[in-house]
């Protein structure tokens, strides 16, 4: 055969044609194929081949399609078509319940699956690091004398230093500072960016990838600086690849950094964010008081290789401040303890010391509602099958008398469950293609639908798998079980009062994840309007914060003045920051009578005369701050402060802090000046030096849009080279809840996805149930029932266990929700009227669901219903 | 009719093995069909055409010989059976009829 060496058409096709092709057609056709390969590349090679393809590709069909055998000799494959051909001409035959169940099972899985994404999403943050599992960050516990225990990531440079050379278990420490703005000017453009100072060994640990520059060598000089991907095409251009590196960057008109790299613009896989790095060595020279044991700066990380050194590193760290700070009249009772980075995301709220959570309990509450309405879709399609298996007793007794087990009917019902469930996953992957942009602008991220990735397959086979076994389940159990003489003889099989009961009991279970839901939702919707709408001790409406750019601060006089000149402006006070958000504190504050030995973190704010009438806040003793009095070294204190250094009467207590005496005037009610997780601190307000201030806040009219473009013109002719940069208190702090409020809207769409498929189910039971009882009601119509009476009978039922369901719910709802308020310092107090109106809404919808349906055939004229027989 | 009816490609298939009598294989039939009906026939239509013309009991196939240019594979060739024949005359008599049915004035244009 020495032709059969030019024969060489395509492998990959061949490979193909032959392993689907039937065995006793296979030599012939591809005999054929040959032959007319063969033809074909006389004339043009590449055709011939790509023709070959085609053709293969065609024969791809029944009839040329080999017969799949599983059990080759047996005949399971032939009863496993006929399962299938049966479940689809059932599903067809009765297309109202089919489209019931499908559409239940359809938004329950699309709803689980969205969730999953999101969940999925979540655990991945911070787990890009290739050195994650070994990244270690630091946290500093400050004890307050109350008992209370502050946590904080910012640690004393000392901690760092100390660690990287005596610490033979850690292998690397990096510090990172804060998040910065700061002004980047770059050939005489100026721009406002935010990024950190960063110790070389910061990129060695983390794996943020550079575009341009090596890990090594870019942070090691204090004149070093690194920008992101975003920031180089700013300010370069299209050129940025080769010009970026090497030029020089004025920082705040102070200092001259060169750049040395450009890395990718982080995402929000990284709650580490930054658009530029400097050295950190250049923050350490400029600001000697880092050098302190007693100062906290940096966020610091430890790389440990060794996971079994952990326990001993933090035992080892755990006392390191208290120990170096001995003696020291002003040093704290503090610990040190480490956090595995990667958890940080998730597990970010310290209580006391220890982590309590954190993000943490969002992804949980999510995966539960999850898992609860897949559960809740489920239960739909075991209900609604179970209800209808009569209709299936013929064939179920035929299937028995010629031989069936009843293992094999067991078979067929799981089969028929995971024929429909594939059916009902194949349109929620379509439907969540659909819905993901939108469900991405309400959660805030860009989740996708990533079918290259083999976990997704994995997800979707799971889903099937799961879901077909959960609702197949119950059905293959029960119908096998039916007695041949009467599902032969055909006529409606009573079921067993157990079937029945367990039922009702799914029926009630359905329901009361649904009560559970919606209560929960009531009770997340009144604490974020709470939180939202609480008196926060200050009028956070109309009120603006302006932050003072560049030397802004030492013009202060000049710029109130400018600002009050406008009509729309009513107040205007600096101050050190947004007093809603603040976090600057001192632990060297004394007292009169204040114990030498306890030690106190006390917030200090740093602002001008204006501050308590601009911010509407309430003086409860003593006075404010008054411009004719020289009140430079006089201070306010809120309530929290005044208990906290024990004086009845605080008027005229001395006090001194940072080195300045002074003595207290007056006391303000307290504002919240941390989210309402947490207590409110003792504070400090000082005006001694309000060019220290870093924003004014300025109280404005109604008109707050007119208001803002008059401020910003005047902010602009004083200080025009730096941009307008500015907040609504009011939208700050909302924002500030953002998760919370997210987790509202979800809470609310899920539980109503959750009512609407349990309402399916319930629509499915009643109709079925209103379709067997025909002849009853037809009966008890011509004995001269109402319509209103025969609604009455057959709803009153489901109302019943709709009642228990609520009745359920009520415990679960309460504890699981008051374990949520737990977590607030500040909540609203449980309703029952929030209960009681879960109860009803779900009532309300379950009664009007079976009504509906059951009115179809309360109406029906009795005739119609009587004369079959 | 069921199973023994005839359809349109199947009809002109099941002619085609006959007009080639002896030497009805799969390349055979196809360019005979593309030579006389100028129309393209993709070898995957073809081929399930035969094999149901063949379960059908229209056609039988016996192996003939392996040349260099199949590759070494055998060809198949195919005959129409005695039943294939009935068939195809069924056609042609339906037709027929149809035609002397037809008035004389239909056709008048």
């Amino acid at each position: 055969m020495s032709g059969q060496t030019q024969i060489s058409p395509p492998k990959l096709p061949l490979r193909f044609l032959r392993w689907f092709c039937s065995p006793e057609l296979l030599e012939d056709v591809e005999g054929d194929l040959n032959e007319l390969f063969l033809l074909r590349s006389s004339t043009n090679k590449s055709k011939a081949k790509w023709l070959f393809t085609r053709d293969v590709f065609m024969l791809f069909r029944p009839g040329i399609i080999r017969q799949i055998n599983l059990f080759k000799g047996q005949n399971n494959n032939v009863m496993l078509s006929n399962y299938l051909k049966i479940a689809f001409r059932n599903a067809l035959r009765y297309k109202g319940y089919t489209s019931l169940n499908l559409l239940g099972l359809v938004v329950g899985i699309a709803s689980c699956m969205l969730i999953l994404l999101w969940v999925n999403d979540e655990l991945k943050v911070n787990k890009f690091h290739e050195k994650g599992d070994q990244i270690y960050q630091v946290f500093r516990n400050m004890k307050q004398s109350g008992g209370m225990v502050n946590t904080t990531a910012s640690i004393p440079k000392p901690v760092g230093d100390l660690v990287a050379e005596e610490y033979s278990e850690v292998s690397q420490v990096a510090q990172l500072s804060w998040l910065m703005n700061m002004d980047l000017k770059i050939e005489n453009e100026a721009i406002e960016e935010e990024g950190r100072f960063a110790s070389p060994e910061f990129l060695q640990m983390f794996s943020f990838p550079l575009v341009i520059g090596d890990k090594e060598g870019a942070l090691s000089q204090p004149n070093h600086i690194l920008i992101s991907r975003s920031v180089a095409e700013k300010y370069f251009g299209e050129d940025w690849r080769t010009e970026a590196v090497g030029s020089t960057v004025k920082v705040e008109e102070q200092f001259d950094v060169q750049v040395t790299g450009v890395f990718e613009d982080t995402d929000e896989k990284s709650t580490l964010d930054f658009d530029w790095l400097i050295a950190a060595q250049a923050f350490y020279a400029a600001n000697d008081w880092v050098e302190d044991w007693g100062n906290g700066a940096f966020e610091t990380y430890l790389l440990i290789p060794d996971e079994t050194k952990v326990q001993a590193v933090s035992g080892k760290i755990l006392m390191e401040i208290k120990d170096h700070t001995k003696g020291n009249p002003n040093s704290g009772d503090e610990e040190l303890i480490i956090q595995k980075f990667s958890d940080t995301y998730l597990y970010s709220k310290f209580e006391n010391g220890v982590v309590a959570g954190g993000r943490n309990d969002y992804v949980r509450i999510m995966s539960v509602v999850a898992v609860f309405i897949l559960l809740v879709a489920s239960i739909n399609f075991m209900n609604l099958t179970t209800a209808r298996s009569s209709r299936r007793s013929k064939e179920i007794g035929l299937r028995k008398v010629m031989g069936a087990a009843k293992k094999s009917i067991r078979v067929q019902f799981f089969l028929e469950a995971i024929m429909l469930t594939t059916v009902a996953v194949a349109i929620s992957v379509i439907v969540v293609i659909l819905v993901l942009p939108l469900f991405n602008t309400i959660v805030d991220k860009s989740l996708i639908l990533d079918f290259s990735q083999s976990t997704t397959w994995y997800f979707i086979l799971g889903l099937i798998f799961v879901v077909g076994t959960l609702s197949g389940a119950y059905p293959a159990l029960l119908l096998p079980t039916f007695n041949v003489i009467q599902s032969i003889k055909g006529g409606i099989i009573k079921q067993s009062s157990f079937a029945v009961f367990f039922r009702k009991g799914l029926v009630v279970f359905q329901f009361a994840i649904s009560t559970l839901l919606i209560i929960g939702t009531s009770v997340i919707y009144q604490q974020i309007d709470y939180v939202l709408n609480k008196d926060l001790g200050m009028n956070k409406d109309n009120l603006l914060a302006v932050s003072l750019e560049g030397d802004l601060a030492s013009r202060l006089e000049t710029y109130k003045s400018e600002l009050l000149r406008l009509p729309q402006v009513t107040r205007v006070s600096a101050a050190s920051g947004n007093p809603l958000n603040y976090g600057r504190s001192t632990s060297s504050a004394n007292w009169e009578g204040k114990n030498p030995d306890e030690g106190y973190e006390v917030n200090v704010i740093l602002t001008d005369e204006d501050f308590v009438p601009a911010t509407g806040m309430e003086v409860l003793q003593g006075r404010g701050f008054d411009s004719q009095l020289k009140d430079s070294t006089n201070f306010l204190i809120n309530e929290v402060a005044a208990e906290l250094m024990g004086f009845d009467d605080p008027i005229g207590k001395k006090l001194s802090f940072w080195g300045i005496d002074g003595q207290i005037v007056g006391v303000v009610k307290n504002f919240h000046m941390r989210d309402l997780y947490e207590p409110i601190a003792p504070l400090i307000i000082t005006c001694i030096d309000p060019s220290a201030s870093s924003l004014v806040l300025i109280r404005t009219d109604e008109n707050t849009t007119d208001a803002l473009a008059a401020i910003q013109k005047v902010t602009e002719q004083v200080n025009p080279e730096h941009d307008f940069d500015y907040q609504f208190i009011d939208h700050a702090y909302a924002e500030s809840y953002a998760n919370e409020r997210t987790m509202k809207t979800l809470a609310n769409i899920f539980a109503m996805v959750s009512i609407v498929i349990s309402s399916l189910g319930l629509l499915g039971l009643a109709s079925y149930s209103a379709e067997q009882r025909s002849k009853e009601i037809g009966v008890r119509k011509v004995h001269g029932a109402s319509i209103a009476q025969v609604l009455m009978l057959l709803s009153k039922d489901y109302g019943k266990l709709i009642l228990i369901a609520f009745l359920l719910a009520i415990p679960f709802g309460y504890y699981f929700t008051q374990d949520w308020l737990n977590q607030f310092e500040f909540r609203t107090a449980l309703n029952p009227a929030v209960f009681a109106l879960s109860g009803l809404i779900v009532l309300a919808i379950g009664v009007i669901t079976v009504a509906a349906k059951s009115y179809q055939a309360a109406s029906v004229n009795p005739v119609k219903s009587l004369k079959e027989q | 009719m069921g199973k023994s009816s005839l359809g349109e490609f199947e009809e002109v298939v099941l002619l085609t093995v006959a007009v080639l009598y002896e030497n009805a294989y799969g390349i055979s039939i196809k360019e005979d069909i593309e030579k006389r009906l100028a129309r393209k026939v993709s070898v995957g239509a073809m081929r399930t055409a035969l094999s149901r013309l063949e379960k059908k009991g229209f056609l039988r196939s016996e192996f003939g010989d392996a040349t260099p240019e199949r590759g070494g594979k055998r060809k198949r060739f195919y005959k129409v059976t005695p039943h294939g024949k009935k068939a195809l005359e069924q056609v042609m008599e339906t037709r027929k009829k149809l035609w002397e049915a037809i008035p004389s004035v239909a056709f008048d244009f």
